[in-house]
């Protein structure tokens, strides 16, 4: 509460220049953008917006949110932004690189919180991670590769062979199978790739593993994520055991990952809104990355895909799906 | 292991065969571009999904998936007939008009339907366990051909068939070639999303881009099957093009299990229609002869 | 002219003062039908002649309700039937157009394109599309034509000649004995040999069926030979109509000199003028 208070006042002290500030109970417009409705984008929306109104700015009093959903259609990206320019929004949450892309072409004067974007100095956002110069920061969702793909071999001593399957045609998800390459090898480990192009071809690209591989690993992969339960299926029947990118996929039937929960990644960057709305410039808040991986396990995965986990694994987690 | 590849691609192409016979009746049968059906097939398995999702019967899914799946291309038609929408934009229309439809249907844009109760789950009680679902989609293939061959071969049947090949004629017979239209866009997108429903069900999940490209692949498995089996009579082009479904799906496992990125054979799947639409052009243009295709080559020349 | 026939019974086909526009309004305006009446008494089998864009064809387009008229009446046993669309009146007439391929469905068979012929005008069910009863009818009827196609009665359409195809199509058009018979030049795209053959069987199906018939032909000698009444029509007018004894003493020349006469222009069909008899 009284921390809530500290923010507070913070808020009003950083708006102490502009002429509004001698009304305490100035609304903050708060603009999100979203491409898509996705389990990890969602959840990362969640987390922002929970994170603020523990912090004192409930949705409706002290904050108003106008939530847009492209629903998948860029162009419609493009009439959102325009409209939150329009609309001369206080602060704009951006939710994966599409939006922030968007958004930042539209306006160099409205601090953008950016999140669930993997690379935001490949997209343009930022000039760097560390002073990123431009309207833009947030939190990276860029997956901690080498220690997910270290968690398989914690689990499944044996392995020698992962098979990857991801969509060849989403540019994040080629960034994460290369990565995959120039690790595996560190790790003694050897990448099988099963690139598809469609979510209907997904369930064949398991099924192209099989025999192949000790282990199957899936990246954050959008195409692949959506038709994951196809993934789990073949891999329960098989007993090949399936470790993803991302907790939600864990959730889903997975059985472990170490990753960035986007929940807590939304409340991250959170956070990082109080410090802009305290005053703080964007141009000169580094990007963040997840400050504790959690590492998710599901038991019952493990079970159904024959593999026993270490104590010492479990131990560690921070949450383990029955 | 190779038992499991050719079971795989034998599930898959059945599963997608309705689908493919859809396309075939709005776009062979009834000559009718028909873009509904990316949109229909995702309709079939997001109702499915849901009613499993919400405790529902999956039987009673599937059917109803049939029967929506019938109103969209009803709709799709009356938009063209009555409202004289091009033939293409007014299932385009539908098409984009359903992606909404059916986010509202899901609720969400993923539903997953992993260790829910299918009719698969349910079907692997009664069958021989490890081959149920492929005994189940077999059978649904048989239900499906038996019961358009027979429909093809009724009154209203061949009316349908004879307004996709000269509506001129058949209306000079008193046919209000319209209400066949309807009636066939109607049958091929029930086709369409009766075959999401089942994919939906095998795969475990449905969502809001599944239906995707489904125009280009259903074509394309069409058109393979016309050049591999022939078509000199109705049967054996319903045949066909169950037998294209399968082959089609048999490449692309090939393909995968090649390690390839299928990213090419979309270019190669282009390529296969292209070349069969263009078929009639290029045959006159370089004087061939026609392949094993029967009256259908002799349809394609009906204007000369 | 020929006033007197239709007296006293109900016509079986009356216009009344039909006129039909294309492109109103527009640079490209035409006047295809100016004001025609037309009475056909049942059983009547008139032929129609004239040069070309003189409105023939679109004549029978608006009898079978392809075209909607602009002003007038059409009426069929007395009842006015020019808001009917074409698939309901269809129901009634039958027609045999120029191009054998517009007649008959290619990727069907013989016995399925006589079978909807069969259903004219009858909805249409879930009901078996081909009986057995009809593929004997077929057989009877197909055997009379005396070009085997008896036999080939599951051989898909598109796979005959023209000839034949143009055959099947009035055999098609006349199967359920429809009220009114409308031929188009349908004898017009077949060599000589096959026009021959199909116009015997064309005149053989009015006869016995005592079908009322308009039929537009290009040839004068046919239009003279073939019906009891011909009319002749230039600039979308009916600018002739011979019948009976009249007609009987007539010859093509005769009809070019009453053409210019009436018209004030020479006859502007080289195919007319070239058509030899057959």
């Amino acid at each position: 509460m009284l921390l809530a208070c500290g923010v507070l006042a913070a808020l009003i002290a950083g708006c102490g220049g502009g002429e509004k500030s001698k009304t305490p109970a100035k609304k903050v417009n708060l603009g999100i953008i979203q491409i898509v409705e996705h389990d990890a984008l969602d959840a990362a929306r969640r987390g922002f917006l929970d994170l603020l109104a523990e912090k004192g700015y409930k949705e409706g009093e002290n904050l108003i949110v106008d939530y847009k959903n492209a629903q998948g259609d860029t162009s419609v990206l493009q009439t959102i932004a325009d409209e939150f320019v329009r609309e001369k929004k206080d602060l704009i949450l951006a939710i994966a690189t599409p939006s922030a892309q968007a958004i930042a072409a539209k306006t160099q004067d409205i601090p953008i919180l950016i999140t669930a974007v993997t690379d935001p100095v490949a997209a343009k956002l930022v000039q760097s991670k560390e002073k990123p110069g431009t309207n833009v920061t947030g939190t990276t969702d860029m997956n901690p590769i080498k220690e997910q793909l270290q968690l398989i071999k914690d689990c499944v001593p044996t392995v020698k062979k992962v098979g990857v399957i991801y969509n060849s045609s989403e540019v994040n998800s080629q960034v994460q199978v290369d990565i995959c390459k120039k690790v595996a090898p560190e790790l003694g480990l050897e990448i099988v790739e099963a690139p598809i192009t469609s979510m209907n071809e997904v369930m064949q690209g398991a099924q192209s593993l099989v025999g192949k591989v000790d282990a199957v690993y899936v990246p954050t992969d959008n195409t692949v994520v959506a038709a994951i339960s196809s993934v789990v299926q073949v891999c329960e029947k098989n007993k090949m055991p399936l470790f993803a990118g991302e907790a939600n996929t864990v959730e889903k039937g997975a059985i472990g990952t170490y990753g960035i929960d986007y929940y807590k990644l939304g409340r991250q960057t959170g956070e990082m809104a109080l410090r802009v709305l305290g005053g703080e410039k964007p141009q000169d808040m580094p990007i963040e990355s997840q400050k504790e991986l959690t590492l998710t396990l599901n038991a019952g995965a493990a079970q159904r895909m024959g593999v026993i986990l270490p104590e010492e694994i479990k131990g560690k987690a921070s949450k383990i799906i029955p | 292991m190779p038992f499991d590849v050719v079971r795989g691609v034998l599930e898959q192409g059945l599963l997608w065969a309705p689908m493919v016979l859809g396309v075939y009746v709005t776009f062979r049968v009834l000559n009718y571009a028909d873009l509904t059906v990316d949109g229909s097939f995702t309709l079939g398995a997001a109702i499915a999904a849901r009613l499993i999702f919400a405790g529902g019967d999956p039987w009673l899914g599937t059917l109803l998936a049939l029967a929506a799946g019938g109103v969209a291309g009803a709709v799709t038609g009356l938009l063209h007939t009555h409202l004289k929408i091009p033939a293409l934009l007014s299932g385009i229309l539908t098409m984009i008009a359903l992606y909404s439809v059916n986010l509202r249907i899901m609720g969400r844009a993923n539903l997953s339907l992993l260790r829910a109760e299918t009719i698969f789950t349910d079907a692997a009680r009664w069958l021989t366990p490890g081959i149920a679902a492929l005994l189940l989609s077999f059978a649904f293939v048989v239900v499906v051909l038996v019961m358009l061959y027979a429909f093809l071969q009724t009154e209203l049947g061949m009316a349908v068939r004879a307004t996709g090949d000269n509506e001129q004629m058949i209306r000079s017979l008193g046919v209000n070639t319209g209400t066949m239209k309807v009636i066939g866009l109607s049958l091929g997108n029930a086709l369409c999303a009766l075959s999401g429903a089942l994919v939906g069900q095998f795969q475990k999940f449905a969502d809001i881009q599944m239906g995707i490209g489904m125009i280009i692949i259903g074509l394309a498995s069409v058109i393979i099957g016309e050049v591999l089996c022939g078509a000199p009579t109705v049967w054996r082009a319903l045949l066909a093009v169950v037998v294209g479904s399968i082959i089609y799906r048999a490449v692309v496992s090939l393909v995968l299990s090649l390690g390839l990125a299928p990213t090419d054979l979309k270019l190669l799947t282009a390529a296969i229609v292209t070349l069969a639409l263009a078929f009639p052009v290029l045959r006159r243009h370089f004087g061939w002869r026609t392949l094993a295709r029967g009256g259908s080559a002799a349809g394609i020349e009906r204007r000369g | 002219m020929a006033g007197e026939p239709w007296r006293g019974v109900v016509a079986l086909l009356e216009l009344n003062g039909v006129v039909k526009v294309f492109n109103r309004g527009n640079v490209n305006e035409k006047v295809a039908l100016d004001g025609v009446s037309l009475n056909l008494v049942p059983g009547e089998v008139v032929t129609i002649i004239g040069s070309n864009g003189a409105g023939k064809s679109t004549l029978l387009n608006v009898i079978a309700g392809v075209y909607e008229i602009d002003a007038g009446t059409i009426k069929i046993e007395g009842r006015e039937v020019q808001r009917e669309p074409e698939h309901v009146r269809s129901g009634y007439i039958g027609r045999v157009f120029q191009d054998p391929a517009l007649g008959t469905a290619a990727s069907m068979t013989i016995e399925e394109n006589l079978a909807m012929a069969c259903r004219r005008g009858k909805p249409r069910g879930l009901r078996r599309g081909i009986t057995r009863e009809e593929r004997e009818l077929f057989r009877r009827r197909l055997s009379l034509l005396g070009l085997g196609l008896e036999g080939r009665l599951t051989t898909k359409v598109g796979l005959l000649s023209g000839g034949q195809r143009q055959a099947l199509t009035v055999l098609m058009a006349t199967i359920s004995s429809p009220k009114l018979l409308l031929l188009d030049e349908h004898t017009a795209a077949l060599d000589p040999k096959t026009a021959v053959t199909v116009l015997a069987l064309t005149e053989r199906v009015i006869r016995e069926n005592n079908l009322t018939t308009l039929m537009v032909t290009h040839n004068m000698e046919q239009a003279l030979k073939i019906g009891t009444r011909t009319i002749m029509m230039h600039e979308g007018r009916i600018i002739l109509d011979i019948s009976g004894a009249e007609r009987k003493h007539v010859t093509v020349g005769d009809l070019l000199k009453m053409f210019e006469q009436v018209s004030g222009n020479t006859f502007n069909t080289d195919r007319v003028l070239l058509t030899r008899s057959f």
